[in-house]
């Protein structure tokens, strides 16, 4: 047996050389697609390793042509032109107390961060040069005033896709008061002008932000050679650290030094296990009345004690809650308190907020 | 292998033996001797063949002498329970404040086989929760510049041809946690942010080519139907070359953490391109700037500016056999044992993986295994003598494109270790001379 593997070694290491010769251009590949790297031909029914059909097919024609209503509704994505930009306006007074309602809990005061979800504001763009290389603490603060390229970004994407829990369910009016605020405490700059409280903005004026960092970016995606600039640049190893070299013996990486792995994190869910064993015992997984619920709206905040809300679990917390009695806590959920917005920002009904609470309650126990 | 004692060798004896040997453990068992007591009185014949039998062999398992379970009570079937510790694991350095709405799934790659990822191990990356999509209520709408748009329900989209593909996805952030040092001393967690399966669906040229895009268009907006409606901007050249419309994976639907019920897979590319729940496909003549390609996933660099539009998961590979979990304690030394891999590039194929004993120093090169395919997790194998020494195991891939793998300082060089994404540098496994494993970097 060890006679054979040895076998297999010497034969491995003669077949490099001549294996090296004709590394490139596997399955006829030329090395011309966008991205810099391979692009195989489909010829006669073969794609590399793959046949597939190919019979003379298009013209299928299935589906259906969108209507104007339908189109409308879907079309809502906003470019930096300004195309698609939607009719609406408010003033940073007003962005200040949405975001209070509505953004600090995750992103805390002023959206400065310090929660765990993303820092909005503050930092410095010079920051964005800092390395974190032994000895240097700094991080590069990449916030709306430091990174973002576009406000236009900002207006769609608050409107698609937050608030976290119950995302598209601001107005237009509101998405536009909220970029304003976030703008305003980003120190950025309407027109040539700082933001204070009264200023509005709105479709008519959008265009005249000014974004810090919108040259921070490489390479140029913009004009009709966008996607020429992004090919050249990607097919370039040296743009993107694709510079690695195939030496085989005596190779010399400048003072590489071992670096073993201390204190590894064990942090995971679930534990670090490879046993091959039967489990413990099966989890229950039946779906008790109000945990879809509260899972899907009620456990960004209170399913951790970083948001200042009754951590679900914690036995104390919910305790001191549940003295005030079901009807007090179901009130104080429906009008919401503190950082939390009227039934969590939810719609459900008062019956359902009931059902949810006695989940939470029942789990912190 | 020790020799049998001489006095146990003819039939008889054994049989004999074998009887009173089994009486004493009884007696044994009954007076609670201790196990130094029992070998020490058994010492004459403690090299006997009976000893090392195997009991699992010589005695019969319940499992052979009662009826299994009915063949159909998992009409879906289901690993054995004896594999419950083979599952994707989470953690709160990679969520925001441990919400796991938004947040990342490593695949247990120390415990994976060939080069297909089963679906319910298939790494998941969401930005707002898993969309539970009702596929009769699917829609995809395909608009902007083209001369005919289109919507197309989950039975039109499943009428089209359709063309079946092995692609890897992997998270650009995939080794993100460890540009500085090493953190985890898991292979999962190490390199678990990616899969590799065998797609369904249709390539999207076939329905472009009736859809008719205007010629002046450059960029494909892809947005998905979740909460965070994710979006990406892709170059139409992209569109018209291998990217496909899927729904299905390893022959079934599409799970729902990667999509269900219809996704974009842009083959080789960051996966967050390969939008998930696929709703909306438009055509335009400049680039949306959409959050998740200008906020997130844009590499900054030392000199304060950041790559954007960086697709291509570069080539890279990771030895998966030994790795932290799988260690080669049970090695002695002399003993032959197979070193195993995982090498991919999303620019195009596996040509050459080479290994390294001594961090970099030499290299050796590895033979590659099973199917060898574009933009596929592709296998390697190196057959060693294991010599019971430490090691600074590493492997470095080549793809047809010409690329090698970097090592640390020279990915470092030009990344430095702010950008996050795309870390496709030389990785290292010091192993000690007991055989543990232990995640490392040769680094300066």
């Amino acid at each position: 047996m060890l006679k054979c593997v040895h076998k297999t070694i010497s034969v491995g290491v003669a077949t490099l050389v001549l294996t090296s010769i004709s590394a490139f251009g596997a399955f006829d590949g030329k090395k011309d697609a966008v991205d810099g790297g391979m692009i195989y031909p489909r010829k006669n029914g073969v794609y590399t390793v793959y046949r597939y059909n190919d019979q003379n097919i298009s013209h299928f024609n299935y589906g259906r042509k969108p209507t104007a209503n339908e189109l409308k509704a879907w079309d809502t994505d906003i470019r930096p032109d300004g195309v698609g930009l939607p009719k609406g306006k408010g003033t940073v007074a007003r962005g200040d107390e949405l975001f209070e309602e509505q953004c600090a809990v995750c992103h805390g005061d002023f959206g400065a961060g310090g929660l765990g979800y993303p820092t909005l504001t503050g930092g410095d763009r010079a920051s964005l040069t800092n390395q974190r290389t032994p000895g240097k603490t700094d991080a590069p603060k990449r916030t709306i005033g430091t990174y973002w390229p576009k406000a236009s970004t900002l207006l769609w994407y608050i409107h698609d896709a937050m608030p976290y829990s119950h995302p598209k369910s601001l107005s237009w009016d509101d998405t536009y008061a909220i970029t304003a605020y976030l703008l305003a405490t980003n120190e950025i700059q309407l027109d040539g002008k700082d933001m204070d409280d009264d200023t509005v903005l709105s479709n008519e004026n959008f265009l005249k932000i000014k974004m810090p960092n919108a040259d921070g970016f490489i390479p140029n995606i913009d004009g009709p050679n966008g996607v020429k600039n992004v090919k050249a640049f990607l097919s370039d190893g040296k743009n993107i650290g694709a510079v690695g070299v195939r030496c085989m013996k005596d190779c010399k990486d400048d003072g590489a030094k071992l670096v073993v792995v201390k204190d590894p994190r064990t942090d995971v869910n679930p534990p670090f296990a490879e046993a091959r064993d039967l489990p413990k015992k099966p989890k229950d997984t039946s779906v008790k009345p109000g945990q879809e619920e509260y899972e899907k709206s009620c456990a960004v905040c209170h399913g951790n004690d970083k948001m200042g809300a009754p951590e679900v679990g914690n036995k104390e917390a919910w305790a001191k809650v549940m003295k005030k009695g079901i009807d007090k806590v179901l009130a104080t959920a429906i009008k919401g308190t503190g950082a939390m917005p009227p039934r969590g920002g939810s719609s459900y009904s008062d019956d359902k907020l009931k059902q949810i609470i006695e989940y939470m309650y029942s789990k912190s126990k | 292998m020790k020799k049998i004692d001489k006095s146990s060798t003819n039939s008889s004896s054994l049989l004999l033996n074998k009887t009173s040997r089994r009486d004493f453990f009884k007696k044994a068992a009954v007076y609670s001797a201790s196990a130094v007591a029992a070998s020490s009185l058994l010492s004459p014949v403690k090299l006997s063949a009976e000893e090392k039998d195997d009991k699992f062999i010589t005695e019969e398992q319940p499992w052979a002498t009662s009826l299994g379970y009915e063949l159909n009570k998992n009409p879906y079937g289901v690993p054995s329970p004896y594999e419950h510790n083979v599952v994707r694991r989470t953690t709160p350095l990679l969520s925001s404040a441990g919400d796991m709405h938004a947040a990342i799934s490593v695949t247990p790659l120390q415990d994976l086989k060939g080069i297909i990822t089963p679906n319910g191990l298939f790494f998941t990356r969401t930005h707002n929760g898993v969309a539970r999509i009702d596929p009769n209520k699917h829609r995809l709408m395909i608009h902007g510049m083209v001369k005919n748009p289109i919507v197309l329900t989950m039975e039109d989209i499943k009428k089209y041809p359709s063309e079946s593909v092995i692609h890897f996805l992997e998270c650009p952030s995939n080794g993100a946690a460890e540009w500085k040092t090493p953190q985890f001393d898991s292979l999962q967690f190490v390199k678990g942010m990616m899969s590799c399966t065998e797609w369904t669906g249709v390539r999207l040229k076939t329905i472009l080519e009736d859809v008719g895009v205007d010629p002046k268009a450059l960029w494909m907006l892809a947005e998905g139907g979740d909460g965070s409606s994710m979006s990406r901007t892709i170059p139409v050249e992209k569109a018209m070359d291998d990217a496909m419309i899927v729904y299905a994976m390893n022959g079934e639907a599409l799970r729902e953490e990667q999509g269900y019920p219809v996704r974009l897979l842009l083959p080789g590319w960051e996966a967050n391109l390969s939008v998930k729940w696929l709703k909306r496909l438009e055509f335009g003549d400049k680039p949306w700037y959409c959050k998740e390609e200008t906020s997130k996933y844009t590499t900054l660099l030392p000199t304060g500016k950041a790559i954007q539009h960086f697709y291509p998961l570069e080539v890279n590979s990771i030895i998966t056999s030994p790795c932290p979990e799988k260690p080669w304690t049970d090695l002695k030394k002399g003993d032959i044992v197979e070193i195993e891999g995982l090498a991919w590039s999303g620019k195009g194929t596996i040509t050459h993986v080479d290994i390294s004993f001594d961090g970099g120093k030499n290299w050796v090169e590895a033979k590659l295994k099973g199917l060898v395919l574009p933009k596929a997790w592709t296998r390697f194998s190196y057959i060693y003598k294991y010599e019971g020494k430490e090691l600074l195991l590493e492997s470095r891939a080549t793809d047809d494109s010409g690329d090698t793998q970097p090592t640390i300082n020279q990915e470092k060089k030009i990344m430095g270790v702010e950008g996050v994404y795309h870390r496709n540098s030389i990785n290292t496994w010091y192993i000690k001379a007991n055989g543990e494993v232990h995640n490392a970097q040769m680094r300066s």
